[in-house]
């Protein structure tokens, strides 16, 4: 199976630049994720590796060859948006769709019934496409993603809008293609679900790559500094860490804290103050930060503020 | 740039809209109602002539005149003479007894004074002027008689000429000139290409704009060009269009191939005014129920224009329908593509009265205006081929750069969600690689 190679990809609109110098590539058998906030230039990357843009500088290439239309019949790909055709009916818009990639009428139907099947979904061939409800729709949607067996994979915000049962298909459908040797992309800006799936990831901010490697290497290479405490009675010792300079709060509820170290606090230092100040202490434990945190840790805290509220007002891309 | 992908997608757009159920109903029900239109006026005229057979009492003050208007009258006007009072025959029609009652004062052998028709309904506009008529060639002859014209001169007045046009042709010879007709026939046209450009038009641009908004397209354009689902798309509703015209006009034809035979039914031939021998075309012609044969070269040419222009502004269509997400979001940008097609309507009476000026000549050949235009002068007048093939070819060339501009507009407008641009960024957008 082939890998993906991207290397020193600019893409501009405008005054724009979505995409800045960035490199990165993707092997069979792993999957990447690409993350970053709403605007980091995701996307602009993803419709390039897709063929449907073309880099204004740098150069994409997969199996060794620079993409095009031939890539294109190889790759299968699930937008962030997702849409069908509505009037069309479920098994002629998937033969439509495969046809579009290259299949035969017959090769695309046959692979229509037999994906059809394995959704239990075979009843809904001859349906319209819009009497489907969305959760069912969802479904066509990753059946055109798969039906011409492509070796690459690109999901944009896969799990995004998806209802809990089709989420845990899509996560068992993304295993299986690992598996099976595949090259398997995945952009999202949720990094924790991210966190779950990916082998390696490649980290996006602004049009430029932050941070890539093997996750387990980064999550090495930023330590041991986080601290998740699970407790009962007065968490005011949490407030008074914070004002004291000694850590950072991650994230924080009433009976649970995740915390950061700060450079030179002693973990021992946390841990006395948790067990002067609670009735009791159910968890202590040390461990690597979340993905959020190194991102945060590698942008800094104001500029990663500043995007997460620039990605709230601004449309995705 | 794949024929095969283009053909996928010019045959899926093809068949989702032809076999839906309002392109059949609109297919079918489209030449009903034209034949009906059509033939229905002339059937009920007829019928209503035929039982408008009407009674009227002839008050004739000069005695001479009665015998010859009844002869003239025939079977729709009755003519009855009578000695009555003026006040009775005034009854009798208020009774019901006559339609009305015609007085012809005596002075009118000397050709002065005028008949005066009475009646409660007033008459209408065919009755007023058969009576009119009738009553002016029996007073004609009546004079000529009594001042000594012979039989000759008699025939003379009474032969009825017709008047026939015959249209110059380039070459040699003359050929029939049906210029009416064909005024007509261009003028319909002109005007069947400008709905058709627009209406087809607008189906590309609601393509455009439901294939965006539903999502689906960033799907398609991962498996082709987009210049390729543009093509298709374009190509795809221009065949169901012409399938479309194509069914009317047969159907139309096949209509009217009907009416005629089943008016000849119900017609005979001599309330037509044609010979009794006459064929059902020449009675349907008669009759208003028929379409005049056209000359093969303008239906090439209306076709090759239609398709062309169709072309020309689908492509424009369907660039502003990817700069926007919804319908009502194209008013402004409609603005420039409306234009130049409704430039030609203004120009159809001008070129109707002179095709051959240097304003309807130049006018007609521009591309924005000559799918409407070329093909109505092509019908009325004689013009040159070099002028009809000098405008089609420009109308392909500059179908060929609208449809690279609009492809490179189409291209990133499909992927551009939000404010809907102005002009100014739509014109960077073609600048873009």
């Amino acid at each position: 199976m082939a890998y993906l190679d991207v290397s020193n990809v600019t893409k501009r609109y405008g005054d724009t630049v979505a995409v800045d110098d960035v490199s990165f590539s993707a092997e069979p058998g792993r999957i990447l994720g690409l993350l970053g906030p709403n605007g980091a230039g995701k996307t602009s990357t993803i419709r390039m590796i897709t063929y449907i843009t073309v880099p204004d500088a740098g150069g994409i290439r997969y199996d060794g060859e620079t993409v095009g239309p031939w890539s294109q019949q190889r790759m299968g790909y699930l937008p962030e948006e997702r849409g069908l055709y509505k009037r069309l009916r479920v098994k002629e818009q998937l033969v439509y769709l495969g046809t579009l990639k290259g299949l035969s009428k017959a090769e695309a139907a046959d692979r229509a019934d037999h994906w059809l099947g394995r959704f239990d979904a075979t009843g809904w061939a001859d349906m319209k496409t819009e009497e489907l409800s969305k959760g069912m729709q969802q479904k066509i949607q990753f059946i055109a993603t798969l039906l011409h067996d492509p070796s690459l994979l690109i999901f944009d915000e896969p799990f995004s809008g998806l209802d809990p049962i089709n989420a845990d298909l899509l996560r068992d459908i993304i295993l299986e293609l690992r598996r099976e040797d595949r090259t398997i992309l995945f952009a999202s800006h949720r990094m924790e679900q991210v966190e779950q799936l990916c082998d390696d990831i490649c980290l996006m901010a602004r049009g430029d790559v932050v941070l890539r490697g093997p996750l387990r290497d980064i999550k090495e290479q930023f330590g041991k500094n986080t601290l998740v405490l699970e407790f009962d009675g007065d968490d005011h010792f949490v407030d008074q860490l914070e004002a004291e300079g000694l850590v950072r709060v991650n994230t924080r509820s009433a009976h649970r804290a995740e915390l950061t170290l700060a450079d030179g606090t002693a973990a021992r230092t946390v841990l006395d103050r948790a067990l002067d100040a609670t009735d009791e202490l159910y968890r202590y434990e040390r461990t690597a930060p979340p993905l959020n945190e190194i991102f945060v840790e590698v942008v800094g805290e104001d500029e990663a503020r500043r995007m997460q509220e620039e990605a709230a007002t601004a449309p995705a891309g | 740039m794949s024929a095969h992908k283009i053909w996928l997608i010019l045959s899926s757009e093809f068949w989702r809209r032809v076999r839906s159920k309002a392109f059949i109903l609109a297919t079918l029900l489209v030449p009903v109602g034209f034949v009906i239109l059509a033939a229905a006026p002339a059937l009920f005229g007829y019928l209503a002539e035929q039982t408008d057979e009407r009674v009227v009492a002839l008050v004739d003050e000069t005695d001479q005149l009665a015998d010859s208007l009844a002869a003239a009258g025939g079977d729709r006007i009755t003519f009855e003479s009578t000695d009555a009072p003026i006040d009775s025959v005034r009854a009798a029609v208020r009774g019901g007894v006559y339609d009305g009652y015609l007085l012809l004062p005596a002075s009118l052998l000397d050709g002065e004074g005028e008949a005066t028709y009475y009646s409660m309904e007033g008459g209408g506009l065919t009755l007023r002027t058969q009576i009119d008529g009738m009553v002016n060639r029996v007073i004609q002859e009546r004079r000529l008689t009594s001042a000594g014209a012979d039989a000759s001169v008699l025939s003379i007045v009474r032969s009825d000429v017709g008047l026939s046009t015959r249209k110059l042709a380039e070459d040699e010879g003359t050929t029939a000139d049906s210029s009416l007709a064909l005024t007509a026939i261009g003028y319909a046209m002109a005007f069947i290409i400008y709905f058709a450009v627009f209406i087809y038009g607008q189906y590309v641009m609601q393509g455009v704009i439901e294939e965006k908004s539903n999502r689906v397209v960033e799907i398609v354009v991962s498996s082709v060009r987009p210049f390729e689902l543009l093509m298709g798309k374009v190509l795809g509703i221009g065949a169901m269009g012409l399938v479309q015209m194509v069914t009317w006009a047969v159907l139309v034809g096949g209509g009217f191939a009907v009416a005629g035979p089943v008016l000849a039914l119900v017609m005979s031939p001599e309330d037509l005014g044609v010979a009794p021998d006459a064929s059902q075309q020449a009675m349907a012609e008669a009759a208003g129920a028929s379409l005049p044969t056209l000359p093969l070269d303008l239906m090439v040419w209306f076709v090759l224009f239609f398709l062309g222009g169709f072309l020309l502004y689908a492509s424009l269509f369907a660039a502003v329908g990817s700069a926007v997400e919804q319908q009502q979001d194209a008013q402004n940008l409609l603005l420039p593509v409306m234009t130049p097609l409704i430039v030609p309507i203004l120009f159809l009476f001008f070129i109707i009265e002179s095709p051959n000026a240097t304003v309807s000549v130049v006018m007609s050949i521009i591309p924005f205006f000559s799918p409407i235009l070329m093909v109505l002068r092509a019908a009325i007048a004689n013009v040159p081929l070099w002028e009809i093939g000098l405008a089609f070819g420009l109308l392909l060339a500059t179908f060929v750069g609208m449809i690279w501009v609009a492809g490179r507009i189409y291209r990133v407008g499909i992927l551009s969600y939000g404010k809907t641009p102005g002009f100014r960024e739509i014109a960077k957008w073609v600048t873009y690689d």
